[in-house]
């Protein structure tokens, strides 16, 4: 069944158009950073599908978006060009990187969408002005919907998002804790695969899915060694042939912080009278992306306590980080990352993604790094 | 009226000469490190293959990244300005121009009359150049013929980044490691320059008919992988590297006449100020 | 024979005056007891400026550019950021000139990195909070950080929701202010330093304005140099009656009298985003062509604020004065120095989509009479190149011819002169059709 997940990664327009052909009534929006709040698109019956790239060269990008771009943000561009994403009734973003908000832009100019909004996350999420505010633009972003859809969303609406939500995040997470184990039941391909999954189809659909993993799971056994406990971290990632590849050659990612894995769920809705006021306190509260991690008092990231804490809880032996090309908020973060895990007995090691890795170059050079990490703990 | 027109480029040198619109004789050459002097050298070789000396000549124009090089040239036009002029004159339905040479991948919107009206140009990197085949080709261990010749029996499509010549080359690196076939790899390189060349020319927008030029053009793999990226025909001229050189001689009659307008313009100005 | 007559500014030595003090004052602030801060060119400094005693602050955009017009002090700075903080070399030129500096304890103006008392940051971009994060961090973190955001909505789009968040942060950061420095924020002060804000942004754009006048009497190769002040300290009184009483007197006069910036001038051009700082002769080379490169929106709206009017045309954002309004109190000035920004400060509003950089960039195109349009495809910022490429399109729809180059405004590496004065050629004298007027 594990394998349902990747068909519907790989199939994800197909997912969208049935889902569209079974529910005439419903919508599809395509969104553009994990910042949007889905319970307030599933309160409204509008499946929200997550704007991934294809893995390809951006060829349909450079007259709209340079070169000097986020490859990922210019491939999920290049995507909505060619037309792959004709299906979807509305797109939208909630503010984040300028990279992707580069690719909304122009998608809102050049791709044909019924349906387009912009909704001002914030960025201040660690101060508390936020919250108030964000509450607003998503009383104003649940009215647009309203006046789109043709039809209030009420409370048990909203109760109903909510819950599909945090139903689907909650199970995940135990997923995720079956990682935990000395010989884990789940490559770190196959639980990012999941993730990636629930960002493309039906909430619900997925969630029985993973709830037949979860029964499933205990009494799987990989044919494998684990070999060593990794970790991913960085920005977006989907690149299963790169984590294939490393799950081959003696390594196991057994947990990550990216918006396509942990980052995305780990955090739930904490429920409240104030439905919209709850909704955007999980939002500011969640971990953030870096382009959101600063505060008001000193110059420490809410995120890397964070990660320190799930290296541990996870018992890694090595972490990996990754950026696309060009994505300056990671870029700022990951020589400050790489100090902290490294001053806390965590190594590193780096490495910049494309819309398409170079496979071999990267497995030796991860190779080398497991090699590290293995000659290491012989010594200690 | 005999014309010459000189396109000196990071690699290679071409010249040709003209009479009355008619080609009389044309050659090329690396243009090595000492560019002026195998400028020089072509220069003078092509002309005694006409028969013919400077003096016979009565206006040089070059063109090419190095255009300045050839100091015998008396006037100087940029690139893409002949490469327009030069299709024109070859095939005047051209609107859209790709010129992919050895170091410099560009596109060029042409007016009717062979006027630039847009352009854009692959930026600092030699990605989509000619280099980079020649360098994925010894990666290789096969000529560049060869590479394009084998490409077109692939039936695979393997996408392969070609915004980088580092990451490109570290690519086909690791589909050999893969053991993936040559012409399966060959084909995805030129699927990959074709693919960040025509993200070029769609800057300046793909309108018929799209021509192609420089020496890529000679390469059929990549022009094939080109038609399928673009979704269009592609027109290949004879001679697509000589087409710059083409162009500057074309600029070269149009200086001449200009000269020849001006000078009258000069005269006439001169006979009134007289009168007055 | 020249086209036009010509002279230099008479306020252009008062203007360089302005700026080398600006940078000694901050370097030699401790010595005089005063409080030294970083920030951004677009943090509030109205606030901070307005502590008990001497303040001081060092804006990183202008530094970085300053370090970036000498390519020298780049590589170095630069090689010292990439190379022993670790950064990647495609960040914000700006952001590694200046990290580079702290990193190696070297002020560009000379002697020692004056290390700053506090950081007074703001975010639009998306990684301008982490600009002073890491600068903080190279510091060894010793440094109190604030960081306000900004990012509440397009102008058209602030009312008192997005108001109130802005100036609910605003009194964080006094209160922060008050708490790491020891000293109060003193309202008369506050109130003086919103009024300068208004000066300084109002008659910027008021000067700008006046380049619609052919010839203009600015080229913008000069008004780099001037609205640099802005970027520096808006809130200051000698900055702002340099922009009222001097600056644009002196500019209004130049159009009554005729006075062009370039005598040639046959051509005007339309910019965007920040040039390439080691290479401002390439204006220069321009204007061989009589071409001469006379507004931007960046150069109109770093500081300067305007607004749409009931015509949808790009004016200048009313004074305080022409509003009618007097400052009451501290909780006004806080309002109005977030409603100026909000809603005056144009050059924000890309940042919400395309279609706002589109939309101004089309309507200064065309009240300011260009002919033509070169972008500098910037590397080196990614908070000014958003949407260049829309911008492009948008501009050739509206049947202005359009060059790109592609370049870094700090990075030397990243811009090939030679190539692009290739396609300023090409794009001049062919898809222009203009002739060299002069070598």
């Amino acid at each position: 069944m594990i394998e349902k997940f990747q068909e519907w990664y790989q199939n994800r327009h197909d997912f969208a158009r049935r889902w569209k052909e079974e529910n005439p009534d419903g919508k599809v929006v395509g969104y553009f950073c994990t910042y949007v709040p889905e319970e307030i698109l599933y309160a409204a019956n509008i499946l929200p599908v997550r704007i991934l790239g294809g893995h390809e060269p951006p060829a349909l990008a450079t007259p709209h978006v340079f070169d000097m771009w986020c490859p990922f943000c210019r491939d999920c561009l290049s995507q909505g060009l060619a037309g792959k994403y004709d299906y979807l009734d509305g797109v939208m973003i909630a503010q984040s990187c300028l990279h992707v908000r580069q690719a909304f832009g122009a998608w809102q100019v050049h791709v044909p969408t019924p349906w387009s909004y912009y909704l001002c996350m914030p960025n201040a999420v660690r101060s508390p002005r936020s919250r108030p505010f964000f509450a607003g633009e998503l009383a104003d972003f649940k009215k647009a919907v309203e006046d789109w859809a043709g039809k209030p969303i009420t409370d048990e609406d909203l109760d109903r998002g909510i819950d599909i939500l945090n139903t689907n995040r909650r199970l995940m997470k135990q997923v995720y804790e079956l990682r935990k184990e000395e010989n884990p039941p789940i490559t770190g391909t196959e639980a990012m695969t999941m993730v990636w999954a629930s960002q493309l189809v039906d909430k619900r659909e997925h969630s029985l899915l993973v709830e037949e993993l979860l029964r499933d799971l205990p009494n799987r056994k990989l044919d494998r060694d684990p070999g060593v406990r990794l970790m991913i971290v960085g920005s977006e990632n989907d690149d299963r042939p790169f984590m294939e590849m490393v799950e081959s050659i003696g390594g196991t990612f057994v947990i990550d912080d990216h918006c396509t894995g942990s980052r995305y769920f780990w955090d739930e809705v904490v429920p409240n009278e104030n439905r919209i006021q709850a909704i955007a306190d999980r939002y500011c509260d969640r971990v953030p992306c870096p382009t959101k991690d600063f505060g008001q008092e000193d110059w420490e990231r809410k995120r890397f306590p964070h990660i320190l804490n799930l290296a541990r809880d996870y018992r890694v032996q090595g972490a990996v980080l990754i950026q696309q090309k060009f994505c300056d908020p990671h870029e700022c973060d990951i020589p400050s990352l790489r100090r902290y895990l490294e001053g806390n007995g965590i190594p590193c090691y780096f490495l910049e993604f494309e819309v398409t890795v170079p496979v071999g170059q990267f497995r030796i050079r991860v190779e080398a790094f497991i090699e590290q990490i293995t000659a290491e703990e012989l010594f200690e | 009226m005999i014309v010459g027109g000189i396109d000196v480029g990071g690699k290679n040198v071409h010249v040709v000469i003209m009479k009355d619109g008619e080609m009389l004789a044309k050659g090329d050459s690396p243009t090595g490190i000492q560019k002026a002097e195998a400028a020089e050298r072509l220069y003078d070789e092509v002309l005694e293959q006409a028969s013919l000396k400077r003096a016979d000549v009565e206006r040089v124009v070059a063109t090419g990244s190095a255009s300045k090089r050839a100091a015998f040239a008396q006037g100087m036009i940029p690139d893409a300005a002949a490469d327009a002029r030069g299709v024109i004159r070859l095939i005047s339905s051209a609107r859209t121009i790709i010129d992919v040479g050895a170091e410099e991948g560009r596109a060029i919107k042409a007016s009717p009359e062979g006027k630039v009206l847009d352009f854009a140009i692959n930026e600092k990197c030699a990605a989509g150049t000619g280099t980079f085949v020649e360098a994925m080709a010894r990666a290789l261990e096969i000529s560049v013929e060869d590479m394009a010749r084998i490409s077109l029996e692939s039936t695979r499509s393997i996408p392969m980044n070609a915004q980088c010549a580092v990451f490109g080359e570290s690519e086909v690196v690791s589909l050999i490691h893969a053991k993936t076939e040559k012409r399966d790899i060959a084909r995805a390189v030129h699927d990959a320059i074709a693919g960040r060349i025509a993200s070029v020319a769609r800057i300046v927008g793909l309108e018929k008919d799209v021509v192609v030029i420089g020496g890529m053009a000679r390469n059929v793999g990549f022009v094939e992988s080109l038609r399928k990226e673009i979704g269009m025909d592609v027109v290949v001229p004879d001679d697509p590297d000589f087409v710059g050189a083409l162009g500057a001689a074309a600029a070269a009659t149009a200086g001449v006449l200009e000269e020849e307008v001006e000078a009258k313009v000069v005269e006439k100005e001169k006979y009134e100020e007289g009168k007055a | 024979m020249a086209k036009y007559k010509t002279k230099g500014l008479d306020c252009w030595e008062r203007a360089k005056e302005l700026r080398i003090r600006y940078y000694e004052d901050y370097a030699e602030a401790h010595d005089r007891a005063a409080l030294r801060w970083e920030g951004g060119a677009w943090s509030f400094d109205a606030i901070p400026q307005a502590l008990e005693g001497k303040v001081h602050v060092l804006t990183e955009e202008p530094y970085g550019a300053s370090v970036g017009a000498d390519p020298r002090l780049q590589v170095k700075y630069q090689e010292a950021a990439e190379g022993k903080w670790g950064c990647a070399r495609d960040l914000c030129a700006y952001m590694r000139n200046y990290w580079g500096g702290i990193v190696l304890d070297e002020y560009a103006f000379g002697g020692k990195w004056p290390r700053a008392d506090f950081i007074f940051q703001n975010q639009i971009c998306c990684s301008h909070s982490k600009w002073l994060q890491v600068a903080d961090e190279i510091y060894g973190g010793t440094i109190p950080y604030f960081c306000f955001d900004v990012g509440a909505g397009p102008y058209d789009r602030i009312g008192e929701r997005q108001i109130n968040y802005v100036v609910e942060q605003l009194y964080d950061g006094i209160e922060f202010l008050e708490k790491v420095t020891g000293r109060k924020v003193v309202d008369e002060k506050l109130i003086q330093n919103v009024q300068n804000t208004y000066r300084s942004a109002c008659y910027w754009a008021k000067t700008c304005e006046l380049n619609q006048a052919v010839p203009a009497p600015l080229d913008e190769k000069t008004m780099f140099s001037l609205y640099v002040l802005g970027t520096l300290e808006k809130s200051n009184k000698e900055i702002a009656d340099f922009y009222e009483k001097e600056l644009y007197p002196e500019v209004k006069d130049r159009v009554a009298n005729n006075i062009a910036a370039v005598a040639g001038e046959q051509c005007r051009m339309l910019g965007d985003s920040q040039p390439p700082w080691g290479f401002l002769r390439i204006f220069r080379y321009l204007e061989t062509y009589g071409v001469v490169s006379i507004a931007s929106l960046y150069t109109f709206s770093l500081i300067g604020w305007f607004e749409l009017d009931e015509n949808g045309n790009v004016v200048p954002y009313p004074t305080l004065e022409e509003q009618g309004i007097t400052i009451k109190d501290r909780d006004h000035a806080l309002r109005l120095l977030a409603e100026g920004e909000l809603k005056g400060k144009l050059m924000w509003a890309p940042f919400y989509g395309a279609k706002y950089k589109n939309e101004l960039v089309t309507k200064i195109a065309k009240q300011w009479k260009c002919d033509a349009a070169i972008l500098h495809l910037n590397r080196g910022c990614e908070g000014t190149a958003q949407h260049q490429m829309e911008m492009k399109i948008a501009l050739q729809e509206i049947g202005l011819p359009v060059m790109t180059f592609e370049g870094n405004m700090a990075d030397e590496r990243e811009f090939d002169e030679a190539r692009a004065k290739r396609l300023m050629d090409l794009f001049l004298t062919e898809t222009l059709g203009l002739k060299k007027i002069a070598d």
